[in-house]
């Protein structure tokens, strides 16, 4: 899975699930700040790209984490 | 007169924590061991560990009362109910709140840090009792919600970590959604020191003006339903039960 694609699949759990404005996500909207996702939905974001990608990030990685650009990078970096 | 029971109160808070290590220490070194020899049954190890661990931290806190360090009080005893399956949720004022609470509800599960799973004074006895890491995130409440759910009780300080005097109180919605997934009922335990001993930031020498006087009060239980209006399944309601957990808390802690 390409990161484009990624980046499709990760905007789809934040606007279904997290109820997220869709035109609020882009790859350097602050996950917490400014897209409102608290901790549960980090951790449930976290479980899922999980199963999605087969690649686990680190809960060490995963607290530096602030956009979705760093999601990827972790995930691309794995 | 005040000078001298300040100074005592010091002697006896070093005297404290110092039999606090050395216990620890043989508890560590030889007793918890022995359980595995004595107890081959996991379960019946961590019954036997919980237990220990609840005689060690009630010697703590008698210990404390009979030198006149500070005094320890628990009402509310009956709004516990051993038999069933409770979220036990308390404000965090002080260090040694998790040695009051466990002192007087032995059988009850708790989070503990990674840092205190790795120490070599406190490994051997909370990975024996099985008390639940959060080394990892992703694992954690799944684990919470799993122990209750199987019947045990558990015991969470929703702030995460030691409240700031002079803040308003802030809990995490972690718990509020572990009792959500969880379906259990909510066991609010608030603590209560004054004046002030062990806060955060607090080092564990500074010894207040007048003797420390612990207070547990165990709230009657609430279900989750009394606080929530709306479906609990909605993403909002860990919010509107925080919220309502927040203000329950603070109208006790006046």
């Amino acid at each position: 899975m390409d990161s484009d694609e990624l980046f499709l699949r990760i905007k789809g759990i934040l606007v279904d699930q997290f109820e997220v404005d869709a035109a609020a996500v882009t790859l350097d909207a602050n996950l917490y700040e400014e897209l409102e996702v608290d901790s549960i939905d980090a951790v449930d974001l976290l479980v899922q790209l999980k199963e999605l990608t087969g690649k686990k990030i680190s809960p060490e990685v995963f607290k530096d984490v602030r956009t979705i650009r760093d999601v990827l990078d972790a995930l691309t970096s794995l | 007169m005040n000078t001298l029971n300040l100074a005592w109160r010091f002697v006896g808070t070093s005297l404290l924590w110092f039999f606090f290590g050395f216990i620890g220490l043989i508890l560590s070194i030889f007793v918890f061991p022995l359980l595995y020899l004595f107890a081959r049954d996991p379960a019946a190890r961590q019954v036997a560990a919980r237990n220990l661990i609840a005689r060690a931290f009630g010697a703590f806190m008698w210990g404390g009362g009979a030198m006149r360090v500070f005094s320890f009080h628990v009402s509310g005893m009956e709004n516990r109910d051993s038999e069933r399956s409770q979220l036990i949720l308390a404000n965090h004022p002080t260090l040694i709140d998790v040695v009051m609470l466990l002192s007087v509800l032995p059988q009850v599960d708790c989070v503990i840090k990674e840092a205190v799973m790795r120490n070599p004074f406190m490994r051997a006895s909370v990975t024996t009792a099985n008390y639940i890491s959060n080394r990892e995130p992703s694992d954690l409440l799944a684990s919470c919600v799993e122990r209750l759910r199987t019947g045990a009780s558990l015991l969470l300080f929703p702030e995460g970590t030691r409240s700031i005097v002079g803040r308003p109180l802030e809990f995490k919605p972690g718990a509020a959604e572990v009792a959500i997934r969880a379906g259990v009922d909510i066991l609010p335990v608030v603590v209560d020191c004054k004046p002030r001993f062990l806060g955060k930031h607090d080092p564990w020498y500074r010894i207040p003006p007048s003797q420390p006087h612990f207070a547990v009060t165990i709230l009657p239980p609430v279900a989750v339903d009394e606080l929530v209006a709306g479906s609990p399944d909605d993403r909002h309601a860990r919010y509107e039960l925080n919220d309502a957990l927040v203000s329950l808390f603070e109208s006790e802690l006046t």
